[in-house]
């Protein structure tokens, strides 16, 4: 098949890639930018393990094709944060232990980033990562940890 | 009980891979790729049960981009287990030359320059089959005349198992009232989010380097090398960072056995990456149980014999099916005194996917049906099902005749504890109730069926000039936390931070020996190991430490902090770090170095120590759809001397999620051997929505087995929510589910059943 | 009227009792006596596993009250 030219900006750093069409975003991100942070955990939009932000929303990057989102901004979970840094989400996941296997994070953070960006005063903090499985936290200490966030718990922090 | 001050311990420190995770810095073996890598696929039967009567791979072989097509044909033929003490229950031979016996089982693999070649490829494999009659359920494959799975199990009988102790009948002619139930318990998928994989890595000089997602690199290397027909060393196997375990990999399985194969053949670098399909329909499960359980009590409700008997479906080999078959049996009698009981247990081989470890490793079936009975007794003698718990419950000192001595026991302080809460709920709005389950579970298993040569647990230790410890591990961390635990006991014993220890794991060939994360033995016995690392090393470092301080003979040292002090004056000491710089000199420039180990000895039939706990659901049941709402889990729980308090939260509240997944939601339906919802739509595992309130109240003991009195609260956990779940649905509408999950189908059944009666 | 077991001589009030108990022994000898009855001892615990009703016992007391010996009360 032949390769198309597809434009995409991933954590503010410009490409331009030459990619096959059947190509997903997913394997674009990891295979060809080596952005491995952000995961695969079914390939048919059920777990969330590959969510990213494009143009500022959660999607999962398993569902789109990379020619698709041509032109597009893309954030990862590799884009979060600045050198040494971390968002007060991240510094929230590490206080609350909101992790185990750390499979599922970066598509957790992900959707929560979204999620805190859109509504963040909303009671239903549960509804904003229905969408992502942890198969070894049972969600609540994820939910502690989006949730101190969105009390504005961690205002002044984050590096 | 000694009431003890520590300094790391019991305190809430960051898991120490915490960053690596929260960055998306941390590699997984899915995200390996190494130069001039290979990708692999597995061709897999589509029969429950069939011969192989020929494969032809050269049309595969010649297409644009395949390296090799490899078949059973390939192998040396040997038959693999990790029941290795037994010769017969090695039974596998993961890629099948003759005969297939599950739907799902590879018998051929393929390298090729990418995934979607080497897909391709797979469909191009002709492989000609006699197909044979299977046998699906254990009642059918042990008649006489049911089709056969291996030559040496008559009947298909694999295993059986037998537990007895005091006099039955005798029991049974003292009760006043017996009971009998029958209870179905289903199986159920791990779903670790990271799915099997490795990377193989075979160099000419004869060494293989496998990385991959484990929980037991030391299995694997062993179980690799006998199969591959190398030397146990020249196999290194490495994990870093695995996505979740929950026992379904400490076994050998095809994605590291294929592309080892496969890149012993080509001396190139091959990956292999099972998808979300074969993971749900041809890794491993959790054991199916069919239970008959008879139990006779006093009037006051005292217990006196019970007699239980389990069919297992075993599927296709025993893998750690025997282990299982064990342990349901004797937690059938957990935690309770039962003056009298017998079981016997039988594993069925069946052409299904073979079934084996799942986190509680069959104590949450056999929890699931005691635990429902015990209330069914209450009700019917009118008495409260805590105080019919608290009657029987096992207490510190209690010996299980021939079996086990329990030592540290909270299981009198959890009755309470969840006693109280259940009052303060007052009274329950209708078609709501509470129901509860008590539980237990070892702290990793004596048993040495791996017939390892080691120690069970080895930790090597090494202080640098900084003051940095490097601490060498053989335990894996899955995601349950054991790193930062085995640094928090490191730094606790030593008297320095967890900054200060660099924690080395997941590579045998660096990491002393331990078997690995399964049967929830890290804690006791891995921590144990490193706990006698971190005292000898101490001891060298306070012996410099005495020399410099001269103090009064009487007095003696201790380091908290950093800090080497006088016990007695605490104030008089030294800086841990000046003094190790100096002890350094002092040895000629060596490094401190120090080693620790544990085998438990004499301590039973089964583990040597014991969690106990009791849960209580609060659940809602709708009388019009049979849907359940889960309101509230709290649970009472006796870890020991909780070390790592994050990481015991974390423990209970996704133990809560999967184990309620198995009483409610999630179920393997098969069809002739082929299950029918091998994907994340139609497997139903418990989203973030509908997750309870969930409360942990710690109940401390001091186990004296354990490193600083700690024990398991890994596993255990997993046991008493389907049985809570199931009385909760049993006070809500008075009647009684005895057939997992529990599905909204099954609860209007019986509602209608209740109603016409 | 009590039975007794044809292998260990314990008494029994009923033939289901005495089911339970051969059942319940269930060593070398009881297997092989109910085996020799024409009968699988595994095939009859597992009917009696798997489903409710108490099948695998009735069979096999069936089958006792045939052939057990009867003893008079004491
Ligand atoms: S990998 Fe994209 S949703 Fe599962
Ligand atoms: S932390 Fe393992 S799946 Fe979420
Ligand atoms: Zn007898």
């Amino acid at each position: 098949m032949k390769k198309k030219l597809v434009h995409l900006t991933v954590n503010e750093e410009y490409h331009e890639l030459y990619i096959s069409p059947r190509k997903l975003l997913v394997e674009i991100l990891r295979d060809e930018l080596d952005l491995t942070g952000t995961k695969r955990g079914c390939s048919t939009g059920s777990c969330g393990a590959c969510t990213i932000l494009l143009d500022g929303a959660a999607v999962k990057s398993c569902s789109v094709l990379a020619v698709q989102v041509d032109g597009a901004k893309v954030t990862t979970v590799e884009g979060l944060a600045d050198g040494a840094g971390l968002t007060p989400l991240q510094l929230s996941f590490l206080d609350h232990g909101a992790f185990q296997c750390g499979f599922c994070t970066s598509g957790m953070l992900m959707s929560a980033t979204a999620f805190l960006n859109e509504d963040p005063v909303s009671e239903d903090i549960k509804k904003g990562i229905q969408g992502n499985i942890c198969r070894c936290t049972g969600y609540n200490s994820i939910l502690r940890a989006i949730r101190a966030v969105a009390e504005g718990k961690y205002e002044d922090e984050g590096r | 009980m000694k009431k003890h001050t520590y300094t790391v311990i019991n305190t809430p420190i960051h898991n120490i891979d915490g960053i690596a995770k929260i960055t998306g810095r941390a590699e997984y073996t899915f995200d390996i790729t190494l130069p001039r890598m290979l990708h692999g696929k597995i061709l897999r039967s589509p029969y429950p049960h069939g011969e192989i009567i020929h494969i032809d791979t050269s049309k595969a072989e010649r297409l644009k981009g395949v390296k090799a097509v490899l078949t059973g044909k390939d192998t040396l033929g040997r038959k693999q287990g990790i029941w290795r003490r037994f010769k017969e229950l090695c039974d596998e031979e993961i890629l099948a030359r003759d005969k297939v016996r599950y739907i799902g089982e590879p018998v051929a693999t393929v390298a090729a320059v990418d995934e979607d070649t080497a897909e391709e490829a797979l469909d191009l494999i002709e492989v000609e089959y006699n197909a044979l009659p299977g046998a699906f359920e254990p009642l059918e494959a042990i008649k006489e005349g049911a089709p056969q799975l291996h030559e040496h199990a008559e009947r298909n009988i694999n295993v059986t198992r037998h537990i007895e102790w005091g006099d039955v009948d005798e029991g049974f002619k003292k009760a006043d009232y017996v009971r009998e139930d029958w209870f179905r318990c289903s199986s159920q998928a791990h779903v670790c989010m990271e799915t099997h994989c490795a990377v193989a890595d075979y160099t000419p000089e004869g060494k293989l380097t496998v990385y991959t997602s484990t929980q037991s690199h030391y299995y694997i290397k062993v179980l690799l090398a006998e199969i591959l027909g190398l030397r146990e060393n020249d196999v290194r196997v490495i994990s870093r960072y695995t996505g979740g375990g929950f026992g379904s990999k400490f076994e050998l399985d095809s994605a590291q056995f294929c592309c080892s194969i496969l890149s012993m053949k080509l001396c190139q670098p091959v990956k292999i990456v099972l998808t979300r399909e074969e993971e749900f329909s041809a890794t491993k499960r959790r054991t199916p149980m069919f239970y008959y359980i008879r139990s006779g009590v006093k009037k006051d409700g005292a217990f006196l014999a019970k007699e239980a008997r389990v069919f297992t479906e075993g599927g296709a080999y025993t893998a750690m099916g025997a282990t299982a078959l064990y342990l349901t049996g004797f937690f059938q009698s957990f935690p309770y005194v039962w003056p009298s009981y017998r079981y016997d247990g039988y594993r069925v081989y069946t052409n299904t996917a073979p079934t084996s470890a799942m986190r509680g490793f069959g104590a949450p079936q056999a929890t699931f049906c005691a635990e429902t009975q015990i209330d069914l007794i209450a009700d019917e003698l009118g008495i409260d099902p805590i105080d019919i718990r608290r009657k029987n419950a096992m207490y510190p000192g209690y010996e299980v005749p021939g079996q086990a001595t329990i030592q540290s026991c909270g299981l009198g302080q959890c009755l309470d504890k969840i006693d109280d809460w259940i009052k303060s709920r007052g009274k329950l709005p209708p078609n709501r109730g509470i129901g509860v389950s008590a539980y237990g579970f070892m702290s990793g298993g004596i048993f040495n069926w791996f017939d390892t040569p080691y120690a069970f647990s080895s930790a090597v230790l090494q202080i640098n000039i900084d003051g940095k410890v490097d601490l060498f591990v053989g335990s894996q961390d899955m995601g349950q936390g054991s790193n930062t635990t085995m640094a928090m006991i490191c730094a606790e014993e030593l008297g320095v931070k967890v900054e200060d220890i660099r924690l080395h794991m997941g590579d045998t060939e660096t990491c002393p020996v331990d078997l690995g994360a399964w049967g929830s033995r890290e804690t006791l016995m891995q921590g144990n190991a490193v706990k006698m690392a971190a005292s000898k090393a101490k001891q060298q470092i306070l012996e410099f430490a005495t020399a410099k301080l001269a103090p009064n003979i009487v007095y003696d040292l201790d380091i908290k902090d950093g800090w080497i002090h006088l016990i007695a004056r605490p104030e008089r000491g030294l800086s841990f770090y000046d003094v190790v710089k100096e002890a350094i000199r002092g040895k000629d420039g060596q490094p401190i170095i120090a080693r620790g180990h544990y085998t438990p000895h004499r301590k039973g039939m089964i583990s040597p120590a014991y969690s106990f706990g009791v849960q209580a659901i609060e659940a809602d049941v709708n009388p019009d759809t049979g849907k359940i709402t889960l309101k509230n889990c709290v649970t009472a729980h006796d870890c020991g001397q909780v070390i790592n308090p994050l990481g015991v939260e974390g423990q209970l509240e996704g133990a809560i999620a999967m184990a309620a997944g198995y009483g409610f939601t999630e179920d393997l339906p098969m069809d002739e051997g082929k299950i029918l919802n091998p994907n994340l739509v139609d497997y139903m595992l418990l989203r973030a929505t509908e997750m309870p309130e969930t409360k942990v109240m710690e109940v401390e003991t001091y186990e004296p087995e354990g490193p600083f009195g700690a024990k398991e609260a890994g596993e255990g956990l997993t046991n008493p929510t389907a049985g809570a779940l199931g009385n909760a649905v049993f006070h809500a509408t008075g009647i009684s589910i005895k057939n997992l999950p529990i599905t909204p189908e099954k609860v209007l059944n019986a509602l209608k059943e209740k109603k016409n009666k | 009227m009590s039975y007794q077991c044809p292998v260990c001589e314990k008494i029994w009030p009923d033939t289901m009792e005495l089911a339970r108990h051969v059942f319940g022994v269930g060593d070398q000898t009881h297997k092989d006596w109910v085996n020799s009855k024409g009968v699988n001892f595994i095939e009859l615990l597992l009917i009696q596993t798997m489903e409710p009703g108490n099948k695998g016992y009735k069979t096999l007391a069936e089958i006792l009250e045939r052939d057990a010996k009867k003893v008079e009360e004491s």
